[in-house]
């Protein structure tokens, strides 16, 4: 009877225990052990191309460092922010060295989740923090301190088959029909022309990523910027839906219905490559370093490999992703979390993985003749950098992952034509604005 | 009263109750506890109590919410009324001791089954891909061009993959209903000279109504559960409209960390499916009283 009443009573406490004030994560920063003792990092990375160049270069960390072993956790990306979300939460971290992408760097910073690096990038001796190019290097503060540093970039930019505006037949015909040459398109109203052209000589205008959420908005943006509009004005005020915004939002609908490949209202990155590498699109806004994989020559596009260029999206101004190096708070090794991190990102080993084709971050390895000449060329480095230069971030502040998909959900839906332009503006702009007032 | 309460036959159940206690009673308690604060993931020690004001905000002006719960019933109706009407046809055929090959067919009907949901919303999206799909491709080569994920044509498309996958499950149970049934009416109506159709109207149906009333309420709770197609293939768009009930909480709840406001969502959502459950219920049980 005694043992009955004894878990009866144990329920019942369990029971009320639950209602109890959930547990709180640990939030002071554990004391870093010596990078003497020998330690196993465990780093969350995203499974894509840059990891397995990481991966090789740490082989040459691990032989220069016998006490530190790098072991890595590659997943896709959509596992990660729970992944390392729950990592935080953890009374002892599961990550020693995080990626953080650009939406996530304020949230994580202002949480609490990650270690301030001021101190261990002053203590490094040739570190030249400086080096990393602007915009990218600016995504890592927050409120006055570094939290992340550059691992590679994703800004956008003009990605077009070379050979299409090379044509001797479609340049007579383009300067016929509009009385100015074919050129590499400056403005949104010379993009949207030039994709009505191309649809006309039976090649898509535009591979677009209308995809909801994040893709249409990584997307838009530029053509936002491109408009002379922003989502969030020098003010703080969101101004998503003014005159700018409206214009961005129509044009890309013209052009999405007017010069996009049919059925493509959910494409994201993958379908928009394929449908580049297949011949199918003139051109397309992606990632600057899908360049080199589509003129690879044993790359996705076949024959057309070499026949891609790379410019700077109409307008200028593009829209820059970045992924950051970072050290969680609770981690007990972020000493030798910052030898890793400070070896990758140094000037010298910057420099191989660039080499080796990883997203370039660095001023000084971007206008290295080394890099030019056992990379993929000057033009290509320096295109990247005078886009990388010219970049904002995708977005930014502690609630910027919803922002992206709530807007992104809006756009799309006025591409579907399931809202007006204004109605969805209306209420992408009305959405920011709730989600900015919340505690 | 108290020592009747701890006899033996009452005691037996203890562990069972602990059990329950822990598995059901702890996360429902603490969900609930979770749904009354403002709770973050990204801001755990300033989580703040506010009582039904979640409740409220869901309720009165959380549009998303609503449209979810609206493609969600539409989304249910479409994929079980559809598993229902082909189960059915699918059961009477093979019950059939004429159909060729039937015993095949059973086993064969009920491979959709063994594969994970995620798996089939992966298989789908490749299979009617525009660029990739053979689906496409097939329908191209005779002229038709169906743009398979449009904002009309989504939701559509992920019901007739539900009924792809879970309408071997209502076979399964009907065959199994059609199978119990006394042959005794039926030899009686074939004396009378009743037609296929009439015996199919006034005996199999009214005698097979409680199966297919369990068969309806089984797959609708697990239709209302619908998550893997969506974020395998369309992630909620075009704009809104696949966003089903469990996809909108997965967003708001472990996309954004916002856990108290999708817990509220959770538990609207089970006073929904109690009232959809509770009707369905007393129809079987007014159902069964009426054949006494």
């Amino acid at each position: 009877m005694k043992a009955v009443r004894l878990l009866s009573l144990l329920a019942v406490g369990m029971l009320l225990m639950s209602c109890a004030a959930p547990p709180t994560p640990r939030t002071s920063p554990a004391q870093p052990a010596a990078p003497a003792a020998s330690v196993t990092l465990t780093i969350v990375m995203e499974q894509v191309p840059d990891y397995d160049i990481v991966a090789k270069l740490t082989q040459q960390f691990e032989a220069e460092h016998p006490n530190i072993k790098i072991a890595f956790d590659a997943m896709p990306y959509d596992a990660m922010r729970d992944k390392i979300l729950t990592s935080f939460l953890a009374p002892s971290a599961t990550y020693d060295v995080i990626i953080v992408d650009n939406p996530w760097m304020d949230e994580f910073a202002r949480a609490g989740f990650l270690l301030p690096l001021d101190d261990y990038i002053a203590k490094t001796p040739d570190y030249d923090f400086g080096d990393f190019v602007g915009p990218l290097r600016e995504i890592g503060v927050v409120d006055g301190k570094v939290y992340g540093v550059p691992y590679y970039n994703y800004a956008l930019g003009l990605i077009v088959r070379q050979d299409l505006f090379d044509n001797p037949d479609y340049q007579a015909k383009f300067q016929q029909a509009f009385s100015k040459p074919l050129t590499i398109p400056a403005t949104l109203e010379d993009y949207v022309e030039v994709g009505k052209f191309f649809k006309a000589q039976g090649v898509f205008g535009a591979a677009m990523q209308p995809q909801r959420g994040y893709k249409i908005f990584e997307e838009w943006k530029n053509w936002l910027y491109a408009a002379g509009g922003n989502l969030i004005g020098e003010d703080g005020s969101v101004i998503i839906d003014n005159a700018a915004g409206q214009r961005a939002l129509e044009m890309y609908i013209d052009m999405h219905r007017s010069a996009a490949p049919p059925n493509s209202l959910n494409w994201g990155f993958d379908e928009a490559l394929r449908s580049m590498a297949s011949g199918e699109s003139a051109t397309m806004l992606s990632y600057n370093w899908m360049l080199p994989t589509l003129n690879k020559p044993d790359g996705p596009a076949g024959t057309l490999a070499g026949k891609f260029a790379l410019y700077e999206a109409p307008g200028g101004k593009a829209v820059l992703g970045a992924w950051h190096w970072a050290i969680p708070k609770n981690t007990a090794n972020a000493d030798a979390a910052w030898t890793y991190i400070a070896w990758l990102t140094s000037k010298s080993v910057d420099k191989q993985r660039v080499i080796a084709g990883g997203a370039p971050t660095r001023v000084s390895v971007m206008q290295d003749p080394e890099v030019w000449e056992k990379g993929f060329g000057r033009q290509y480095y320096e295109t990247v950098l005078r886009i990388l230069e010219d970049a904002e971030p995708l977005a930014r502040g502690a609630r910027a992952e919803e922002i992206i998909n709530e807007v992104g959900t809006e756009l799309n839906s006025a591409v579907a034509g399931e809202k007006s332009v204004a109605e969805a503006l209306k209420a992408a702009a009305e959405k920011t604005r709730a989600i900015l007032a919340r505690p | 009263m108290l020592r009747s309460l701890f006899a033996f036959k009452y005691r037996l159940l203890f562990p069972l109750l602990l059990v329950i206690a822990l598995i059901l009673g702890y996360p429902l308690a603490y969900s609930f506890w979770v749904s009354l604060h403002d709770y973050r993931l990204t801001a755990i020690a300033q989580a703040r109590w506010v009582g039904l004001e979640q409740y409220f905000t869901i309720l009165a002006q959380n549009a998303s919410f609503w449209n979810a719960l609206r493609n969600t019933v539409i989304f249910v109706g479409v994929a079980v009324g559809l598993e229902l009407g082909l189960g059915l046809w699918l059961a009477l055929l093979l019950h059939r001791k004429t159909t060729l090959f039937r015993n095949f067919f059973r086993s064969a009907l009920l491979v959709p089954m063994f594969v994970t949901p995620i798996a089939v919303g992966l298989m789908f999206r490749f299979l009617l891909n525009s660029q990739l799909g053979v689906v496409p491709a097939v329908l191209r080569a005779f002229g038709i061009e169906v743009d398979w994920f449009s904002a009309r044509n989504a939701l559509l498309t992920l019901a007739l993959i539900d009924v792809w996958q879970w309408t071997p499950f209502m076979v399964l149970l009907l065959l199994a209903g059609l199978e119990s049934l006394p042959e005794e009416p039926f030899e009686a109506a074939k004396v009378d000279g009743a037609s296929s159709l009439q015996t199919f109207w006034h005996l199999t149906l009214p005698m097979l109504r409680p199966t297919i009333m369990a068969a309806v309420i089984i797959r609708m709770l697990d239709a209302f559960k619908v998550y893997e197609y969506v974020y395998a293939i369309t992630r909620g768009g075009p704009g809104e409209s696949t966003e089903t009930i469990q996809y909108h909480i997965y967003r708001v709840g472990f996309l954004y960390f916002r856990l108290g406001e999708a817990s509220a969502m959770s538990y609207v959502l089970i006073a929904v499916i109690l009232v959809l459950v509770i009707m369905l219920f007393y129809a079987l049980r007014r159902e069964s009283l009426a054949q006494r």
